[in-house]
């Protein structure tokens, strides 16, 4: 049996008496990628943000089976000071760790994947707003983590561009554990393996769907209606079985 | 941009405010006697006759007030403020630190005076209580000021009290530090001067004193060009600093 890599349980949380998340119950096993995908305000970045320790819930217990996991925020957050490079590699000396060879082939790699390769030493002043996410991306990627979670990572990334980062994403870290936060259905499918749909501004019922079902299909193309999916709040776990058909 | 033309682009304003300076000079005294504002050409033609002897004593004596009371006051001022950021103490100290901020120059120059006699004392407790506030105001204001989503992105990477000193709280406050050595050692020329106006009898503020008493105007009109030109100088060596070395913390996210 697969270890959960996070699981979140009867989880709620409000702001000045209204509610963002309500009795939110779901597992993420250890390898699985599952996207949220719910109207804005529906406390999707307050969700990631307790999940990385920032917030406490109201209710509810969560448990995460890394220390610190790696958070790519909805905005990029990078150092103004430092140049793209030092941006990338401040992971490796906030936590004392070596860069290696092999971090720096992959650094070279994902600038390349990126197009950054010409602007190592640039200032974030000096990047557009989709080069600032990917170097957030690269910064948040290249620690090599087994767990991270993504506000929105891709939106401000051409269609082009974003397909071809995941892709690379994906060959790079086949194992990684994704919780992915999105208002694009075709990164959903790109991504997860499995998404969870929130109907309402509230993340507490929803309906989980296998990405590569055929319900899916019909919600990205029906104009984001799942008709025949019953939302509940019972607990959503990506099946063990479609995983190892995913990874295999 | 190349080193030479940095510095010489660096220094171009200061410039251009010397000369902006002259030349109302010039013009104003056009309109009145040599011996009420006499003109640039008749100081420089006069100079250094009206001298008096030990100048350049005097003129050490002004320099090392200056620095010492000015440092001090930026030391503590820099200290108290972080101080009062990090332990949550900014309204307060704001509140007290404005409240010392309104108290007359003259006033404290008289009570310094009558507490500390005459001497160097003086004018140094002065530049201290004048420019404290100042230093103390600016430090604790922006660091408030910084960008409190990197500092959530250290909280997610589990980053020790030190990297956030290291990474945001030392950054934010270059620019800080320089505005307070920009504008705080301007305050403190003026009121080093004050204190030897009224309680030296040594330093610039005392010839200044004197070439008054005399009306000795070419000696007092050399003085403030002479004032004039170190503090440009010098402001000229802060932006330098801010377009070279110190840029990077200059940019905006």
């Amino acid at each position: 049996m697969m270890a959960d890599m996070v699981s979140v349980s009867h989880l709620s949380k409000s702001f000045e008496s209204q509610p963002v998340i309500d009795d939110l119950t779901f597992a993420i096993p250890a390898g699985g990628r599952t996207a949220v995908f719910a109207p804005s305000g529906a406390g999707k970045t307050t969700l990631i943000q307790i999940l990385a320790g920032l917030q406490k819930p109201d209710t509810g217990t969560v448990r995460v089976n890394v220390e610190h996991p790696v958070v790519l925020f909805q905005e990029p957050r990078l150092f103004p000071y430092m140049t793209v490079e030092e941006n990338i590699l401040l992971p490796f000396k906030l936590r004392d760790r070596a860069v290696t060879m092999e971090t720096l082939q992959s650094f070279n790699s994902w600038l390349s994947v990126c197009g950054l390769k010409e602007f190592k030493k640039h200032y974030p002043y000096q990047l557009s707003g989709g080069m600032k996410q990917k170097v957030s991306l690269i910064r948040g990627l290249l620690q090599n983590p087994c767990f991270i979670m993504m506000d929105e990572p891709f939106q401000s990334i051409g269609r082009e561009a974003k397909k071809i980062i995941i892709e690379h994403l994906l060959k790079t870290y086949p194992n990684l554990t994704v919780l992915l936060v999105t208002h694009d259905p075709e990164e959903v499918q790109q991504l997860a393996q499995q998404m969870l749909f929130f109907p309402t501004a509230i993340l507490g019922r929803y309906a989980c769907v296998n990405t590569h079902d055929a319900k899916f299909q019909q919600f990205r193309f029906s104009g984001f209606d799942l008709p025949d999916v019953e939302p509940n709040s019972s607990s959503a776990v990506l099946s063990e079985k479609n995983l190892l058909n995913e990874n295999s | 941009m190349t080193n030479t033309k940095t510095f010489i682009t660096s220094l171009r304003n200061e410039g251009i405010a010397f000369l902006l300076f002259i030349g109302v000079w010039g013009l104003v005294s056009a309109f009145y006697p040599v011996y009420i504002i006499p003109s640039p050409l008749a100081v420089a033609y006069a100079f250094p006759g009206f001298l008096p002897e030990g100048f350049t004593h005097h003129l050490a004596v002004t320099a090392w007030r200056v620095f010492l009371g000015f440092g001090v006051s930026f030391i503590l001022g820099s200290f108290i403020g972080m101080a009062a950021f990090s332990k949550k103490w900014e309204a307060p100290v704001n509140a007290l630190m404005s409240a010392a901020n309104i108290l007359p120059g003259m006033i404290l120059g008289v009570i310094f005076l009558l507490v500390f006699g005459i001497g160097s004392l003086t004018p140094i407790m002065l530049v201290i209580c004048m420019t404290l506030p100042s230093v103390t105001i600016n430090t604790v204001n922006n660091l408030s000021r910084r960008d409190p989503s990197l500092e959530q992105y250290l909280v997610s990477m589990g980053a020790r009290r030190a990297h956030f000193l290291r990474y945001i709280y030392l950054p934010a406050l270059v620019p800080t530090l320089l505005s307070n050595l920009s504008l705080g050692l301007g305050l403190a020329i003026k009121v080093v001067l004050m204190g030897e106006f009224i309680g030296s009898q040594d330093g610039l503020g005392y010839l200044l004193n004197v070439a008054r008493i005399y009306f000795n105007m070419k000696e007092v009109f050399f003085y403030l060009a002479l004032l004039l030109v170190v503090t440009l100088v010098y402001q000229g060596c802060l932006t330098l600093l801010s377009r070279t070395l110190l840029k990077k913390f200059f940019y905006a996210n």
